[in-house]
């Protein structure tokens, strides 16, 4: 067996939520764990660590994908979309305060997955069905709810956004 | 869970990309999307000393069609291909597949290639390549070779590419005209892996029904039959007498069930003109 070799540090800069960011990392450092650990963005949860559970989704040039599915090295000079990105003036969004109206979190721990994946999905798809709405979130986990809450939530903002005929994101 | 160390090439070109596969095959893995991969080094199943990332190398980004097939290069992402697919109706059977692979954000960083050179029994680009005779083109630093999806898919996760090579292309023929097809999978959650998938195709009185996840390889299985009812009883020969495997997610006896079920509810469905 060859022997593995000694870590090497990269530099990587990103564009995370319209911001220029750089910081050195390992080529084993996946993305999530860089924007946690070196560029402090904790609101980017760890669950299962495989692609599985979904908490951990952000959009990489506009597309969510898993962020402990990709490495930090990949992502160098791309724009990158956070749950911190979410807020508008330091005020929830209007998808983030119908989760909290519906009920659509208890612990929390898996909501800026869901955040994120339904904001991209509500772009693609602005007038969902509700089984529309199940199966884009399908591939994001939660215990605590049962889900009930999150897709009332998903559908009102829907509802709102094409009343008012604007689309936030 | 955190990756072993390990140091990465992100050759430019495809020429580039073969002399480092040359030179370091047998300690480097290849990563494309990498949606398999970092999870197994993430769990240390694998413990390359090199990773080669082949997504900035540019021949690998291309999809092309003609009349008679797709061409898709391996570092294309499933979601591409799948809106591809869906924004030309290029090809309907693959296009109905696309969808059941993981979930989007899953897609939208797993690669065509990735999916072919892994493997995976159940996966559906894996039974699309079986049940379309397609095949792949391989590059080492001397010569690139094709290779029919028979012949590449040697058992789960096993291929006939060598260390030194390259997945460069993965094409996909497409369907006759009057060509009815259909396409139905089984798992527990959408976007798990299918217990048991099947894919069929009709051209006239010749029937092709492929079963995903019964064996380590797709299973292609093509007869003459004059009628749906002659079908129906084909298919329930074939759920009672070929192999099947059984694991902690499924009997035997469960995939069979379902390989008779979900191919009767494909014929019913080419029966009835829906598809």
């Amino acid at each position: 067996m060859s022997q593995l070799p000694l870590s090497k540090k990269i530099s990587i800069e990103v564009n995370v939520n319209g911001q220029t960011r750089s910081a050195d990392c390992e080529y084993r450092t996946t993305l999530g764990d860089f924007l946690r650990h070196e560029l402090g963005l904790t609101g980017t949860h760890y669950g299962c660590e495989h692609g599985v559970c979904g908490a951990c989704t952000i959009h990489v040039d506009g597309e969510p994908v898993r962020s402990c599915l990709m490495f930090a090295y990949q992502a160098n000079g791309k724009s990158i979309k956070t749950v911190e990105g979410l807020s508008i003036e330091e005020k929830l969004n209007d998808l983030q305060t119908a989760f909290k109206k519906h009920h659509a979190l208890q612990c929390g721990f898996c909501t800026p997955g869901f955040l994120m994946t339904s904001t991209k999905f509500l772009i693609d798809n602005p007038n969902p069905t509700e089984k529309e709405v199940r199966e884009a979130i399908s591939g994001n986990i939660c215990r605590c709810t049962g889900y009930k809450g999150i897709v009332e939530a998903i559908l009102e903002v829907a509802k709102n956004r094409n009343s008012e005929g604007t689309s936030a994101c | 869970m955190k990756s072993a160390p390990f140091i990465v090439y992100q050759p430019k070109s495809l020429h580039d990309a073969v002399q480092l596969s040359a030179k370091h095959g047998e300690e480097a893995k290849i990563i494309a999307g990498g949606q398999t991969l970092v999870p197994m080094l993430a769990m240390r199943i694998a413990t390359p000393a090199i990773l080669i990332d082949i997504n900035e190398v540019h021949e690998l980004h291309s999809i092309v069609e003609n009349d008679k097939l797709i061409e898709v290069g391996s570092a294309v992402t499933q979601s591409r291909l799948e809106d591809y697919l869906s924004n030309t109706n290029a090809h309907p059977l693959l296009s109905k597949m696309m969808p059941w692979i993981a979930h989007r954000p899953i897609r939208n960083r797993g690669t065509v290639g990735g999916s072919i050179a892994h493997a995976d029994p159940s996966a559906e680009l894996v039974l699309a390549l079986s049940i379309l005779k397609g095949w792949v083109i391989l590059a080492n630093s001397r010569q690139q070779r094709k290779v029919s999806a028979q012949e590449f898919f040697l058992g789960a996760l096993q291929t006939d590419r060598q260390m030194d090579e390259i997945l460069v292309k993965v094409v996909f023929p497409k369907l006759d005209k009057n060509a009815q097809f259909g396409f139905v999978e089984y798992g527990y959650r959408h976007g798990d892996f299918a217990v048991v998938s099947v894919a069929m195709m009709k051209t006239n009185q010749d029937w092709t029904f492929a079963y995903g996840g019964i064996n380590d390889t797709p299973q292609v299985f093509t007869e003459q039959l004059a009628s749906s009812q002659d079908a129906i009883a084909y298919v329930s020969h074939l759920a009672n007498t070929v192999d099947v495997r059984e694991d902690p997610t499924a009997s035997s006896d469960l995939r069979r069930h379902l390989m008779q079920g979900q191919s009767e509810l494909l014929i019913r469905q080419i029966e009835s003109g829906k598809e």
